[in-house]
């Protein structure tokens, strides 16, 4: 199979980064065993269209062979779905779905601004949720959890991200790296990291180059 | 000498302003990305005095130190000397 979208664009200087971007999420997914409480919360609270929805007999394994995977339009093409493997039962897990693990794999959706986010919140709220409002670095985001108990975040960007964002974060995650690297285990608290970066940034700023060039 | 790094973005700008009135404090570039608080003295910041949320308050430092911070707490911190 091959990897170039446009074959007239081949020639080795063409090979680079520029065949090989993305072009923003068309889906995220993620199962359900509440077909109808999720179809309501999609559907009808967060108000986003059934777009395209996939039946399929005997495509799983052995104990749950079929299966629906349904989506629901999320703005720009992009889309969140589901899957409901029939006969299926949620599996038993170590930890509860309320429990970090969990809720730290979310979707985030963009709004273009302020007053957009707090009309969600107030729709989400109008419903019965209880929405949650934090101020990031460069984003303000509300959350929800929806009936499987996924977190849904929705944001708006404050400002864009600039050559300093890119550098920082390139920074603190070779800081990181770095520790794990010296240390041979995963890094324990954050101050070494941050102690660690205030010597990259010094070396950073003397080298007068970005870090990734 | 307690050294804190600020990179230079709006979200982070209290620092900067905040230290610009504390007795011992210096400020100095460093290179085109960030700003470097520097004291003869323990630095206690005040996550108001910065004028910045709880979410930023708890990445505040993510521009790196030098020292050590002691009694981080939701409105307060204090960095030494290492």
């Amino acid at each position: 199979m091959s990897t170039l979208a446009n074959p007239k664009d081949s020639t080795p200087s063409a090979q680079t980064a520029s065949i090989l971007a993305l072009e923003g999420v068309h889906h995220t997914a993620r199962p359900t065993w509440k077909l109808a409480e999720t179809v309501h919360f999609y559907r009808d609270v967060m108000g986003l269209k059934i777009c395209h929805a996939i039946t399929a007999k005997g495509w799983g394994p052995e104990d749950h062979p079929d299966f629906l995977h349904f989506f629901f339009e999320s703005g720009n093409g992009s889309t969140i779905a589901f899957f409901y493997y029939l006969g299926s039962e949620r599996p038993a897990d170590s930890v509860t779905w309320d429990h970090w693990l969990y809720r730290s794999v979310h979707t985030a959706w963009r709004v273009l601004d302020r007053r957009t986010l707090m009309e969600w919140k107030e729709r989400l709220e109008s419903f019965g949720y209880k929405v949650m409002v934090v101020r990031h670095e460069i984003l303000e985001s509300i959350y929800v959890t929806d009936p499987n108990d996924y977190m849904i975040e929705i944001s708006w960007q404050m400002r864009s991200l600039g050559r300093n964002d890119a550098v920082d974060a390139t920074l603190t995650l070779e800081a990181a790296i770095d520790i794990e690297k010296e240390t041979s285990r995963p890094v324990q608290v954050i101050d070494d990291i941050w102690r660690a970066k205030s010597r990259l940034v010094e070396q950073h700023a003397a080298a007068g180059a970005d870090p990734d060039a | 000498m307690p050294k804190v790094y600020v990179l230079k973005v709006p979200e982070f700008a209290g620092l900067i302003e905040s230290a610009r009135n504390k007795p011992g404090c210096t400020i100095r570039s460093v290179g085109e990305s960030y700003l470097c608080i520097q004291s003869d003295r323990p630095i206690k910041f005040l996550r108001r005095e910065m004028g910045i949320g709880p979410a930023v308050w708890y990445g505040a430092f993510t521009g790196g130190i030098e020292g050590r911070l002691v009694d981080f707490g939701r409105e307060e911190v204090t960095l030494v000397d290492a």
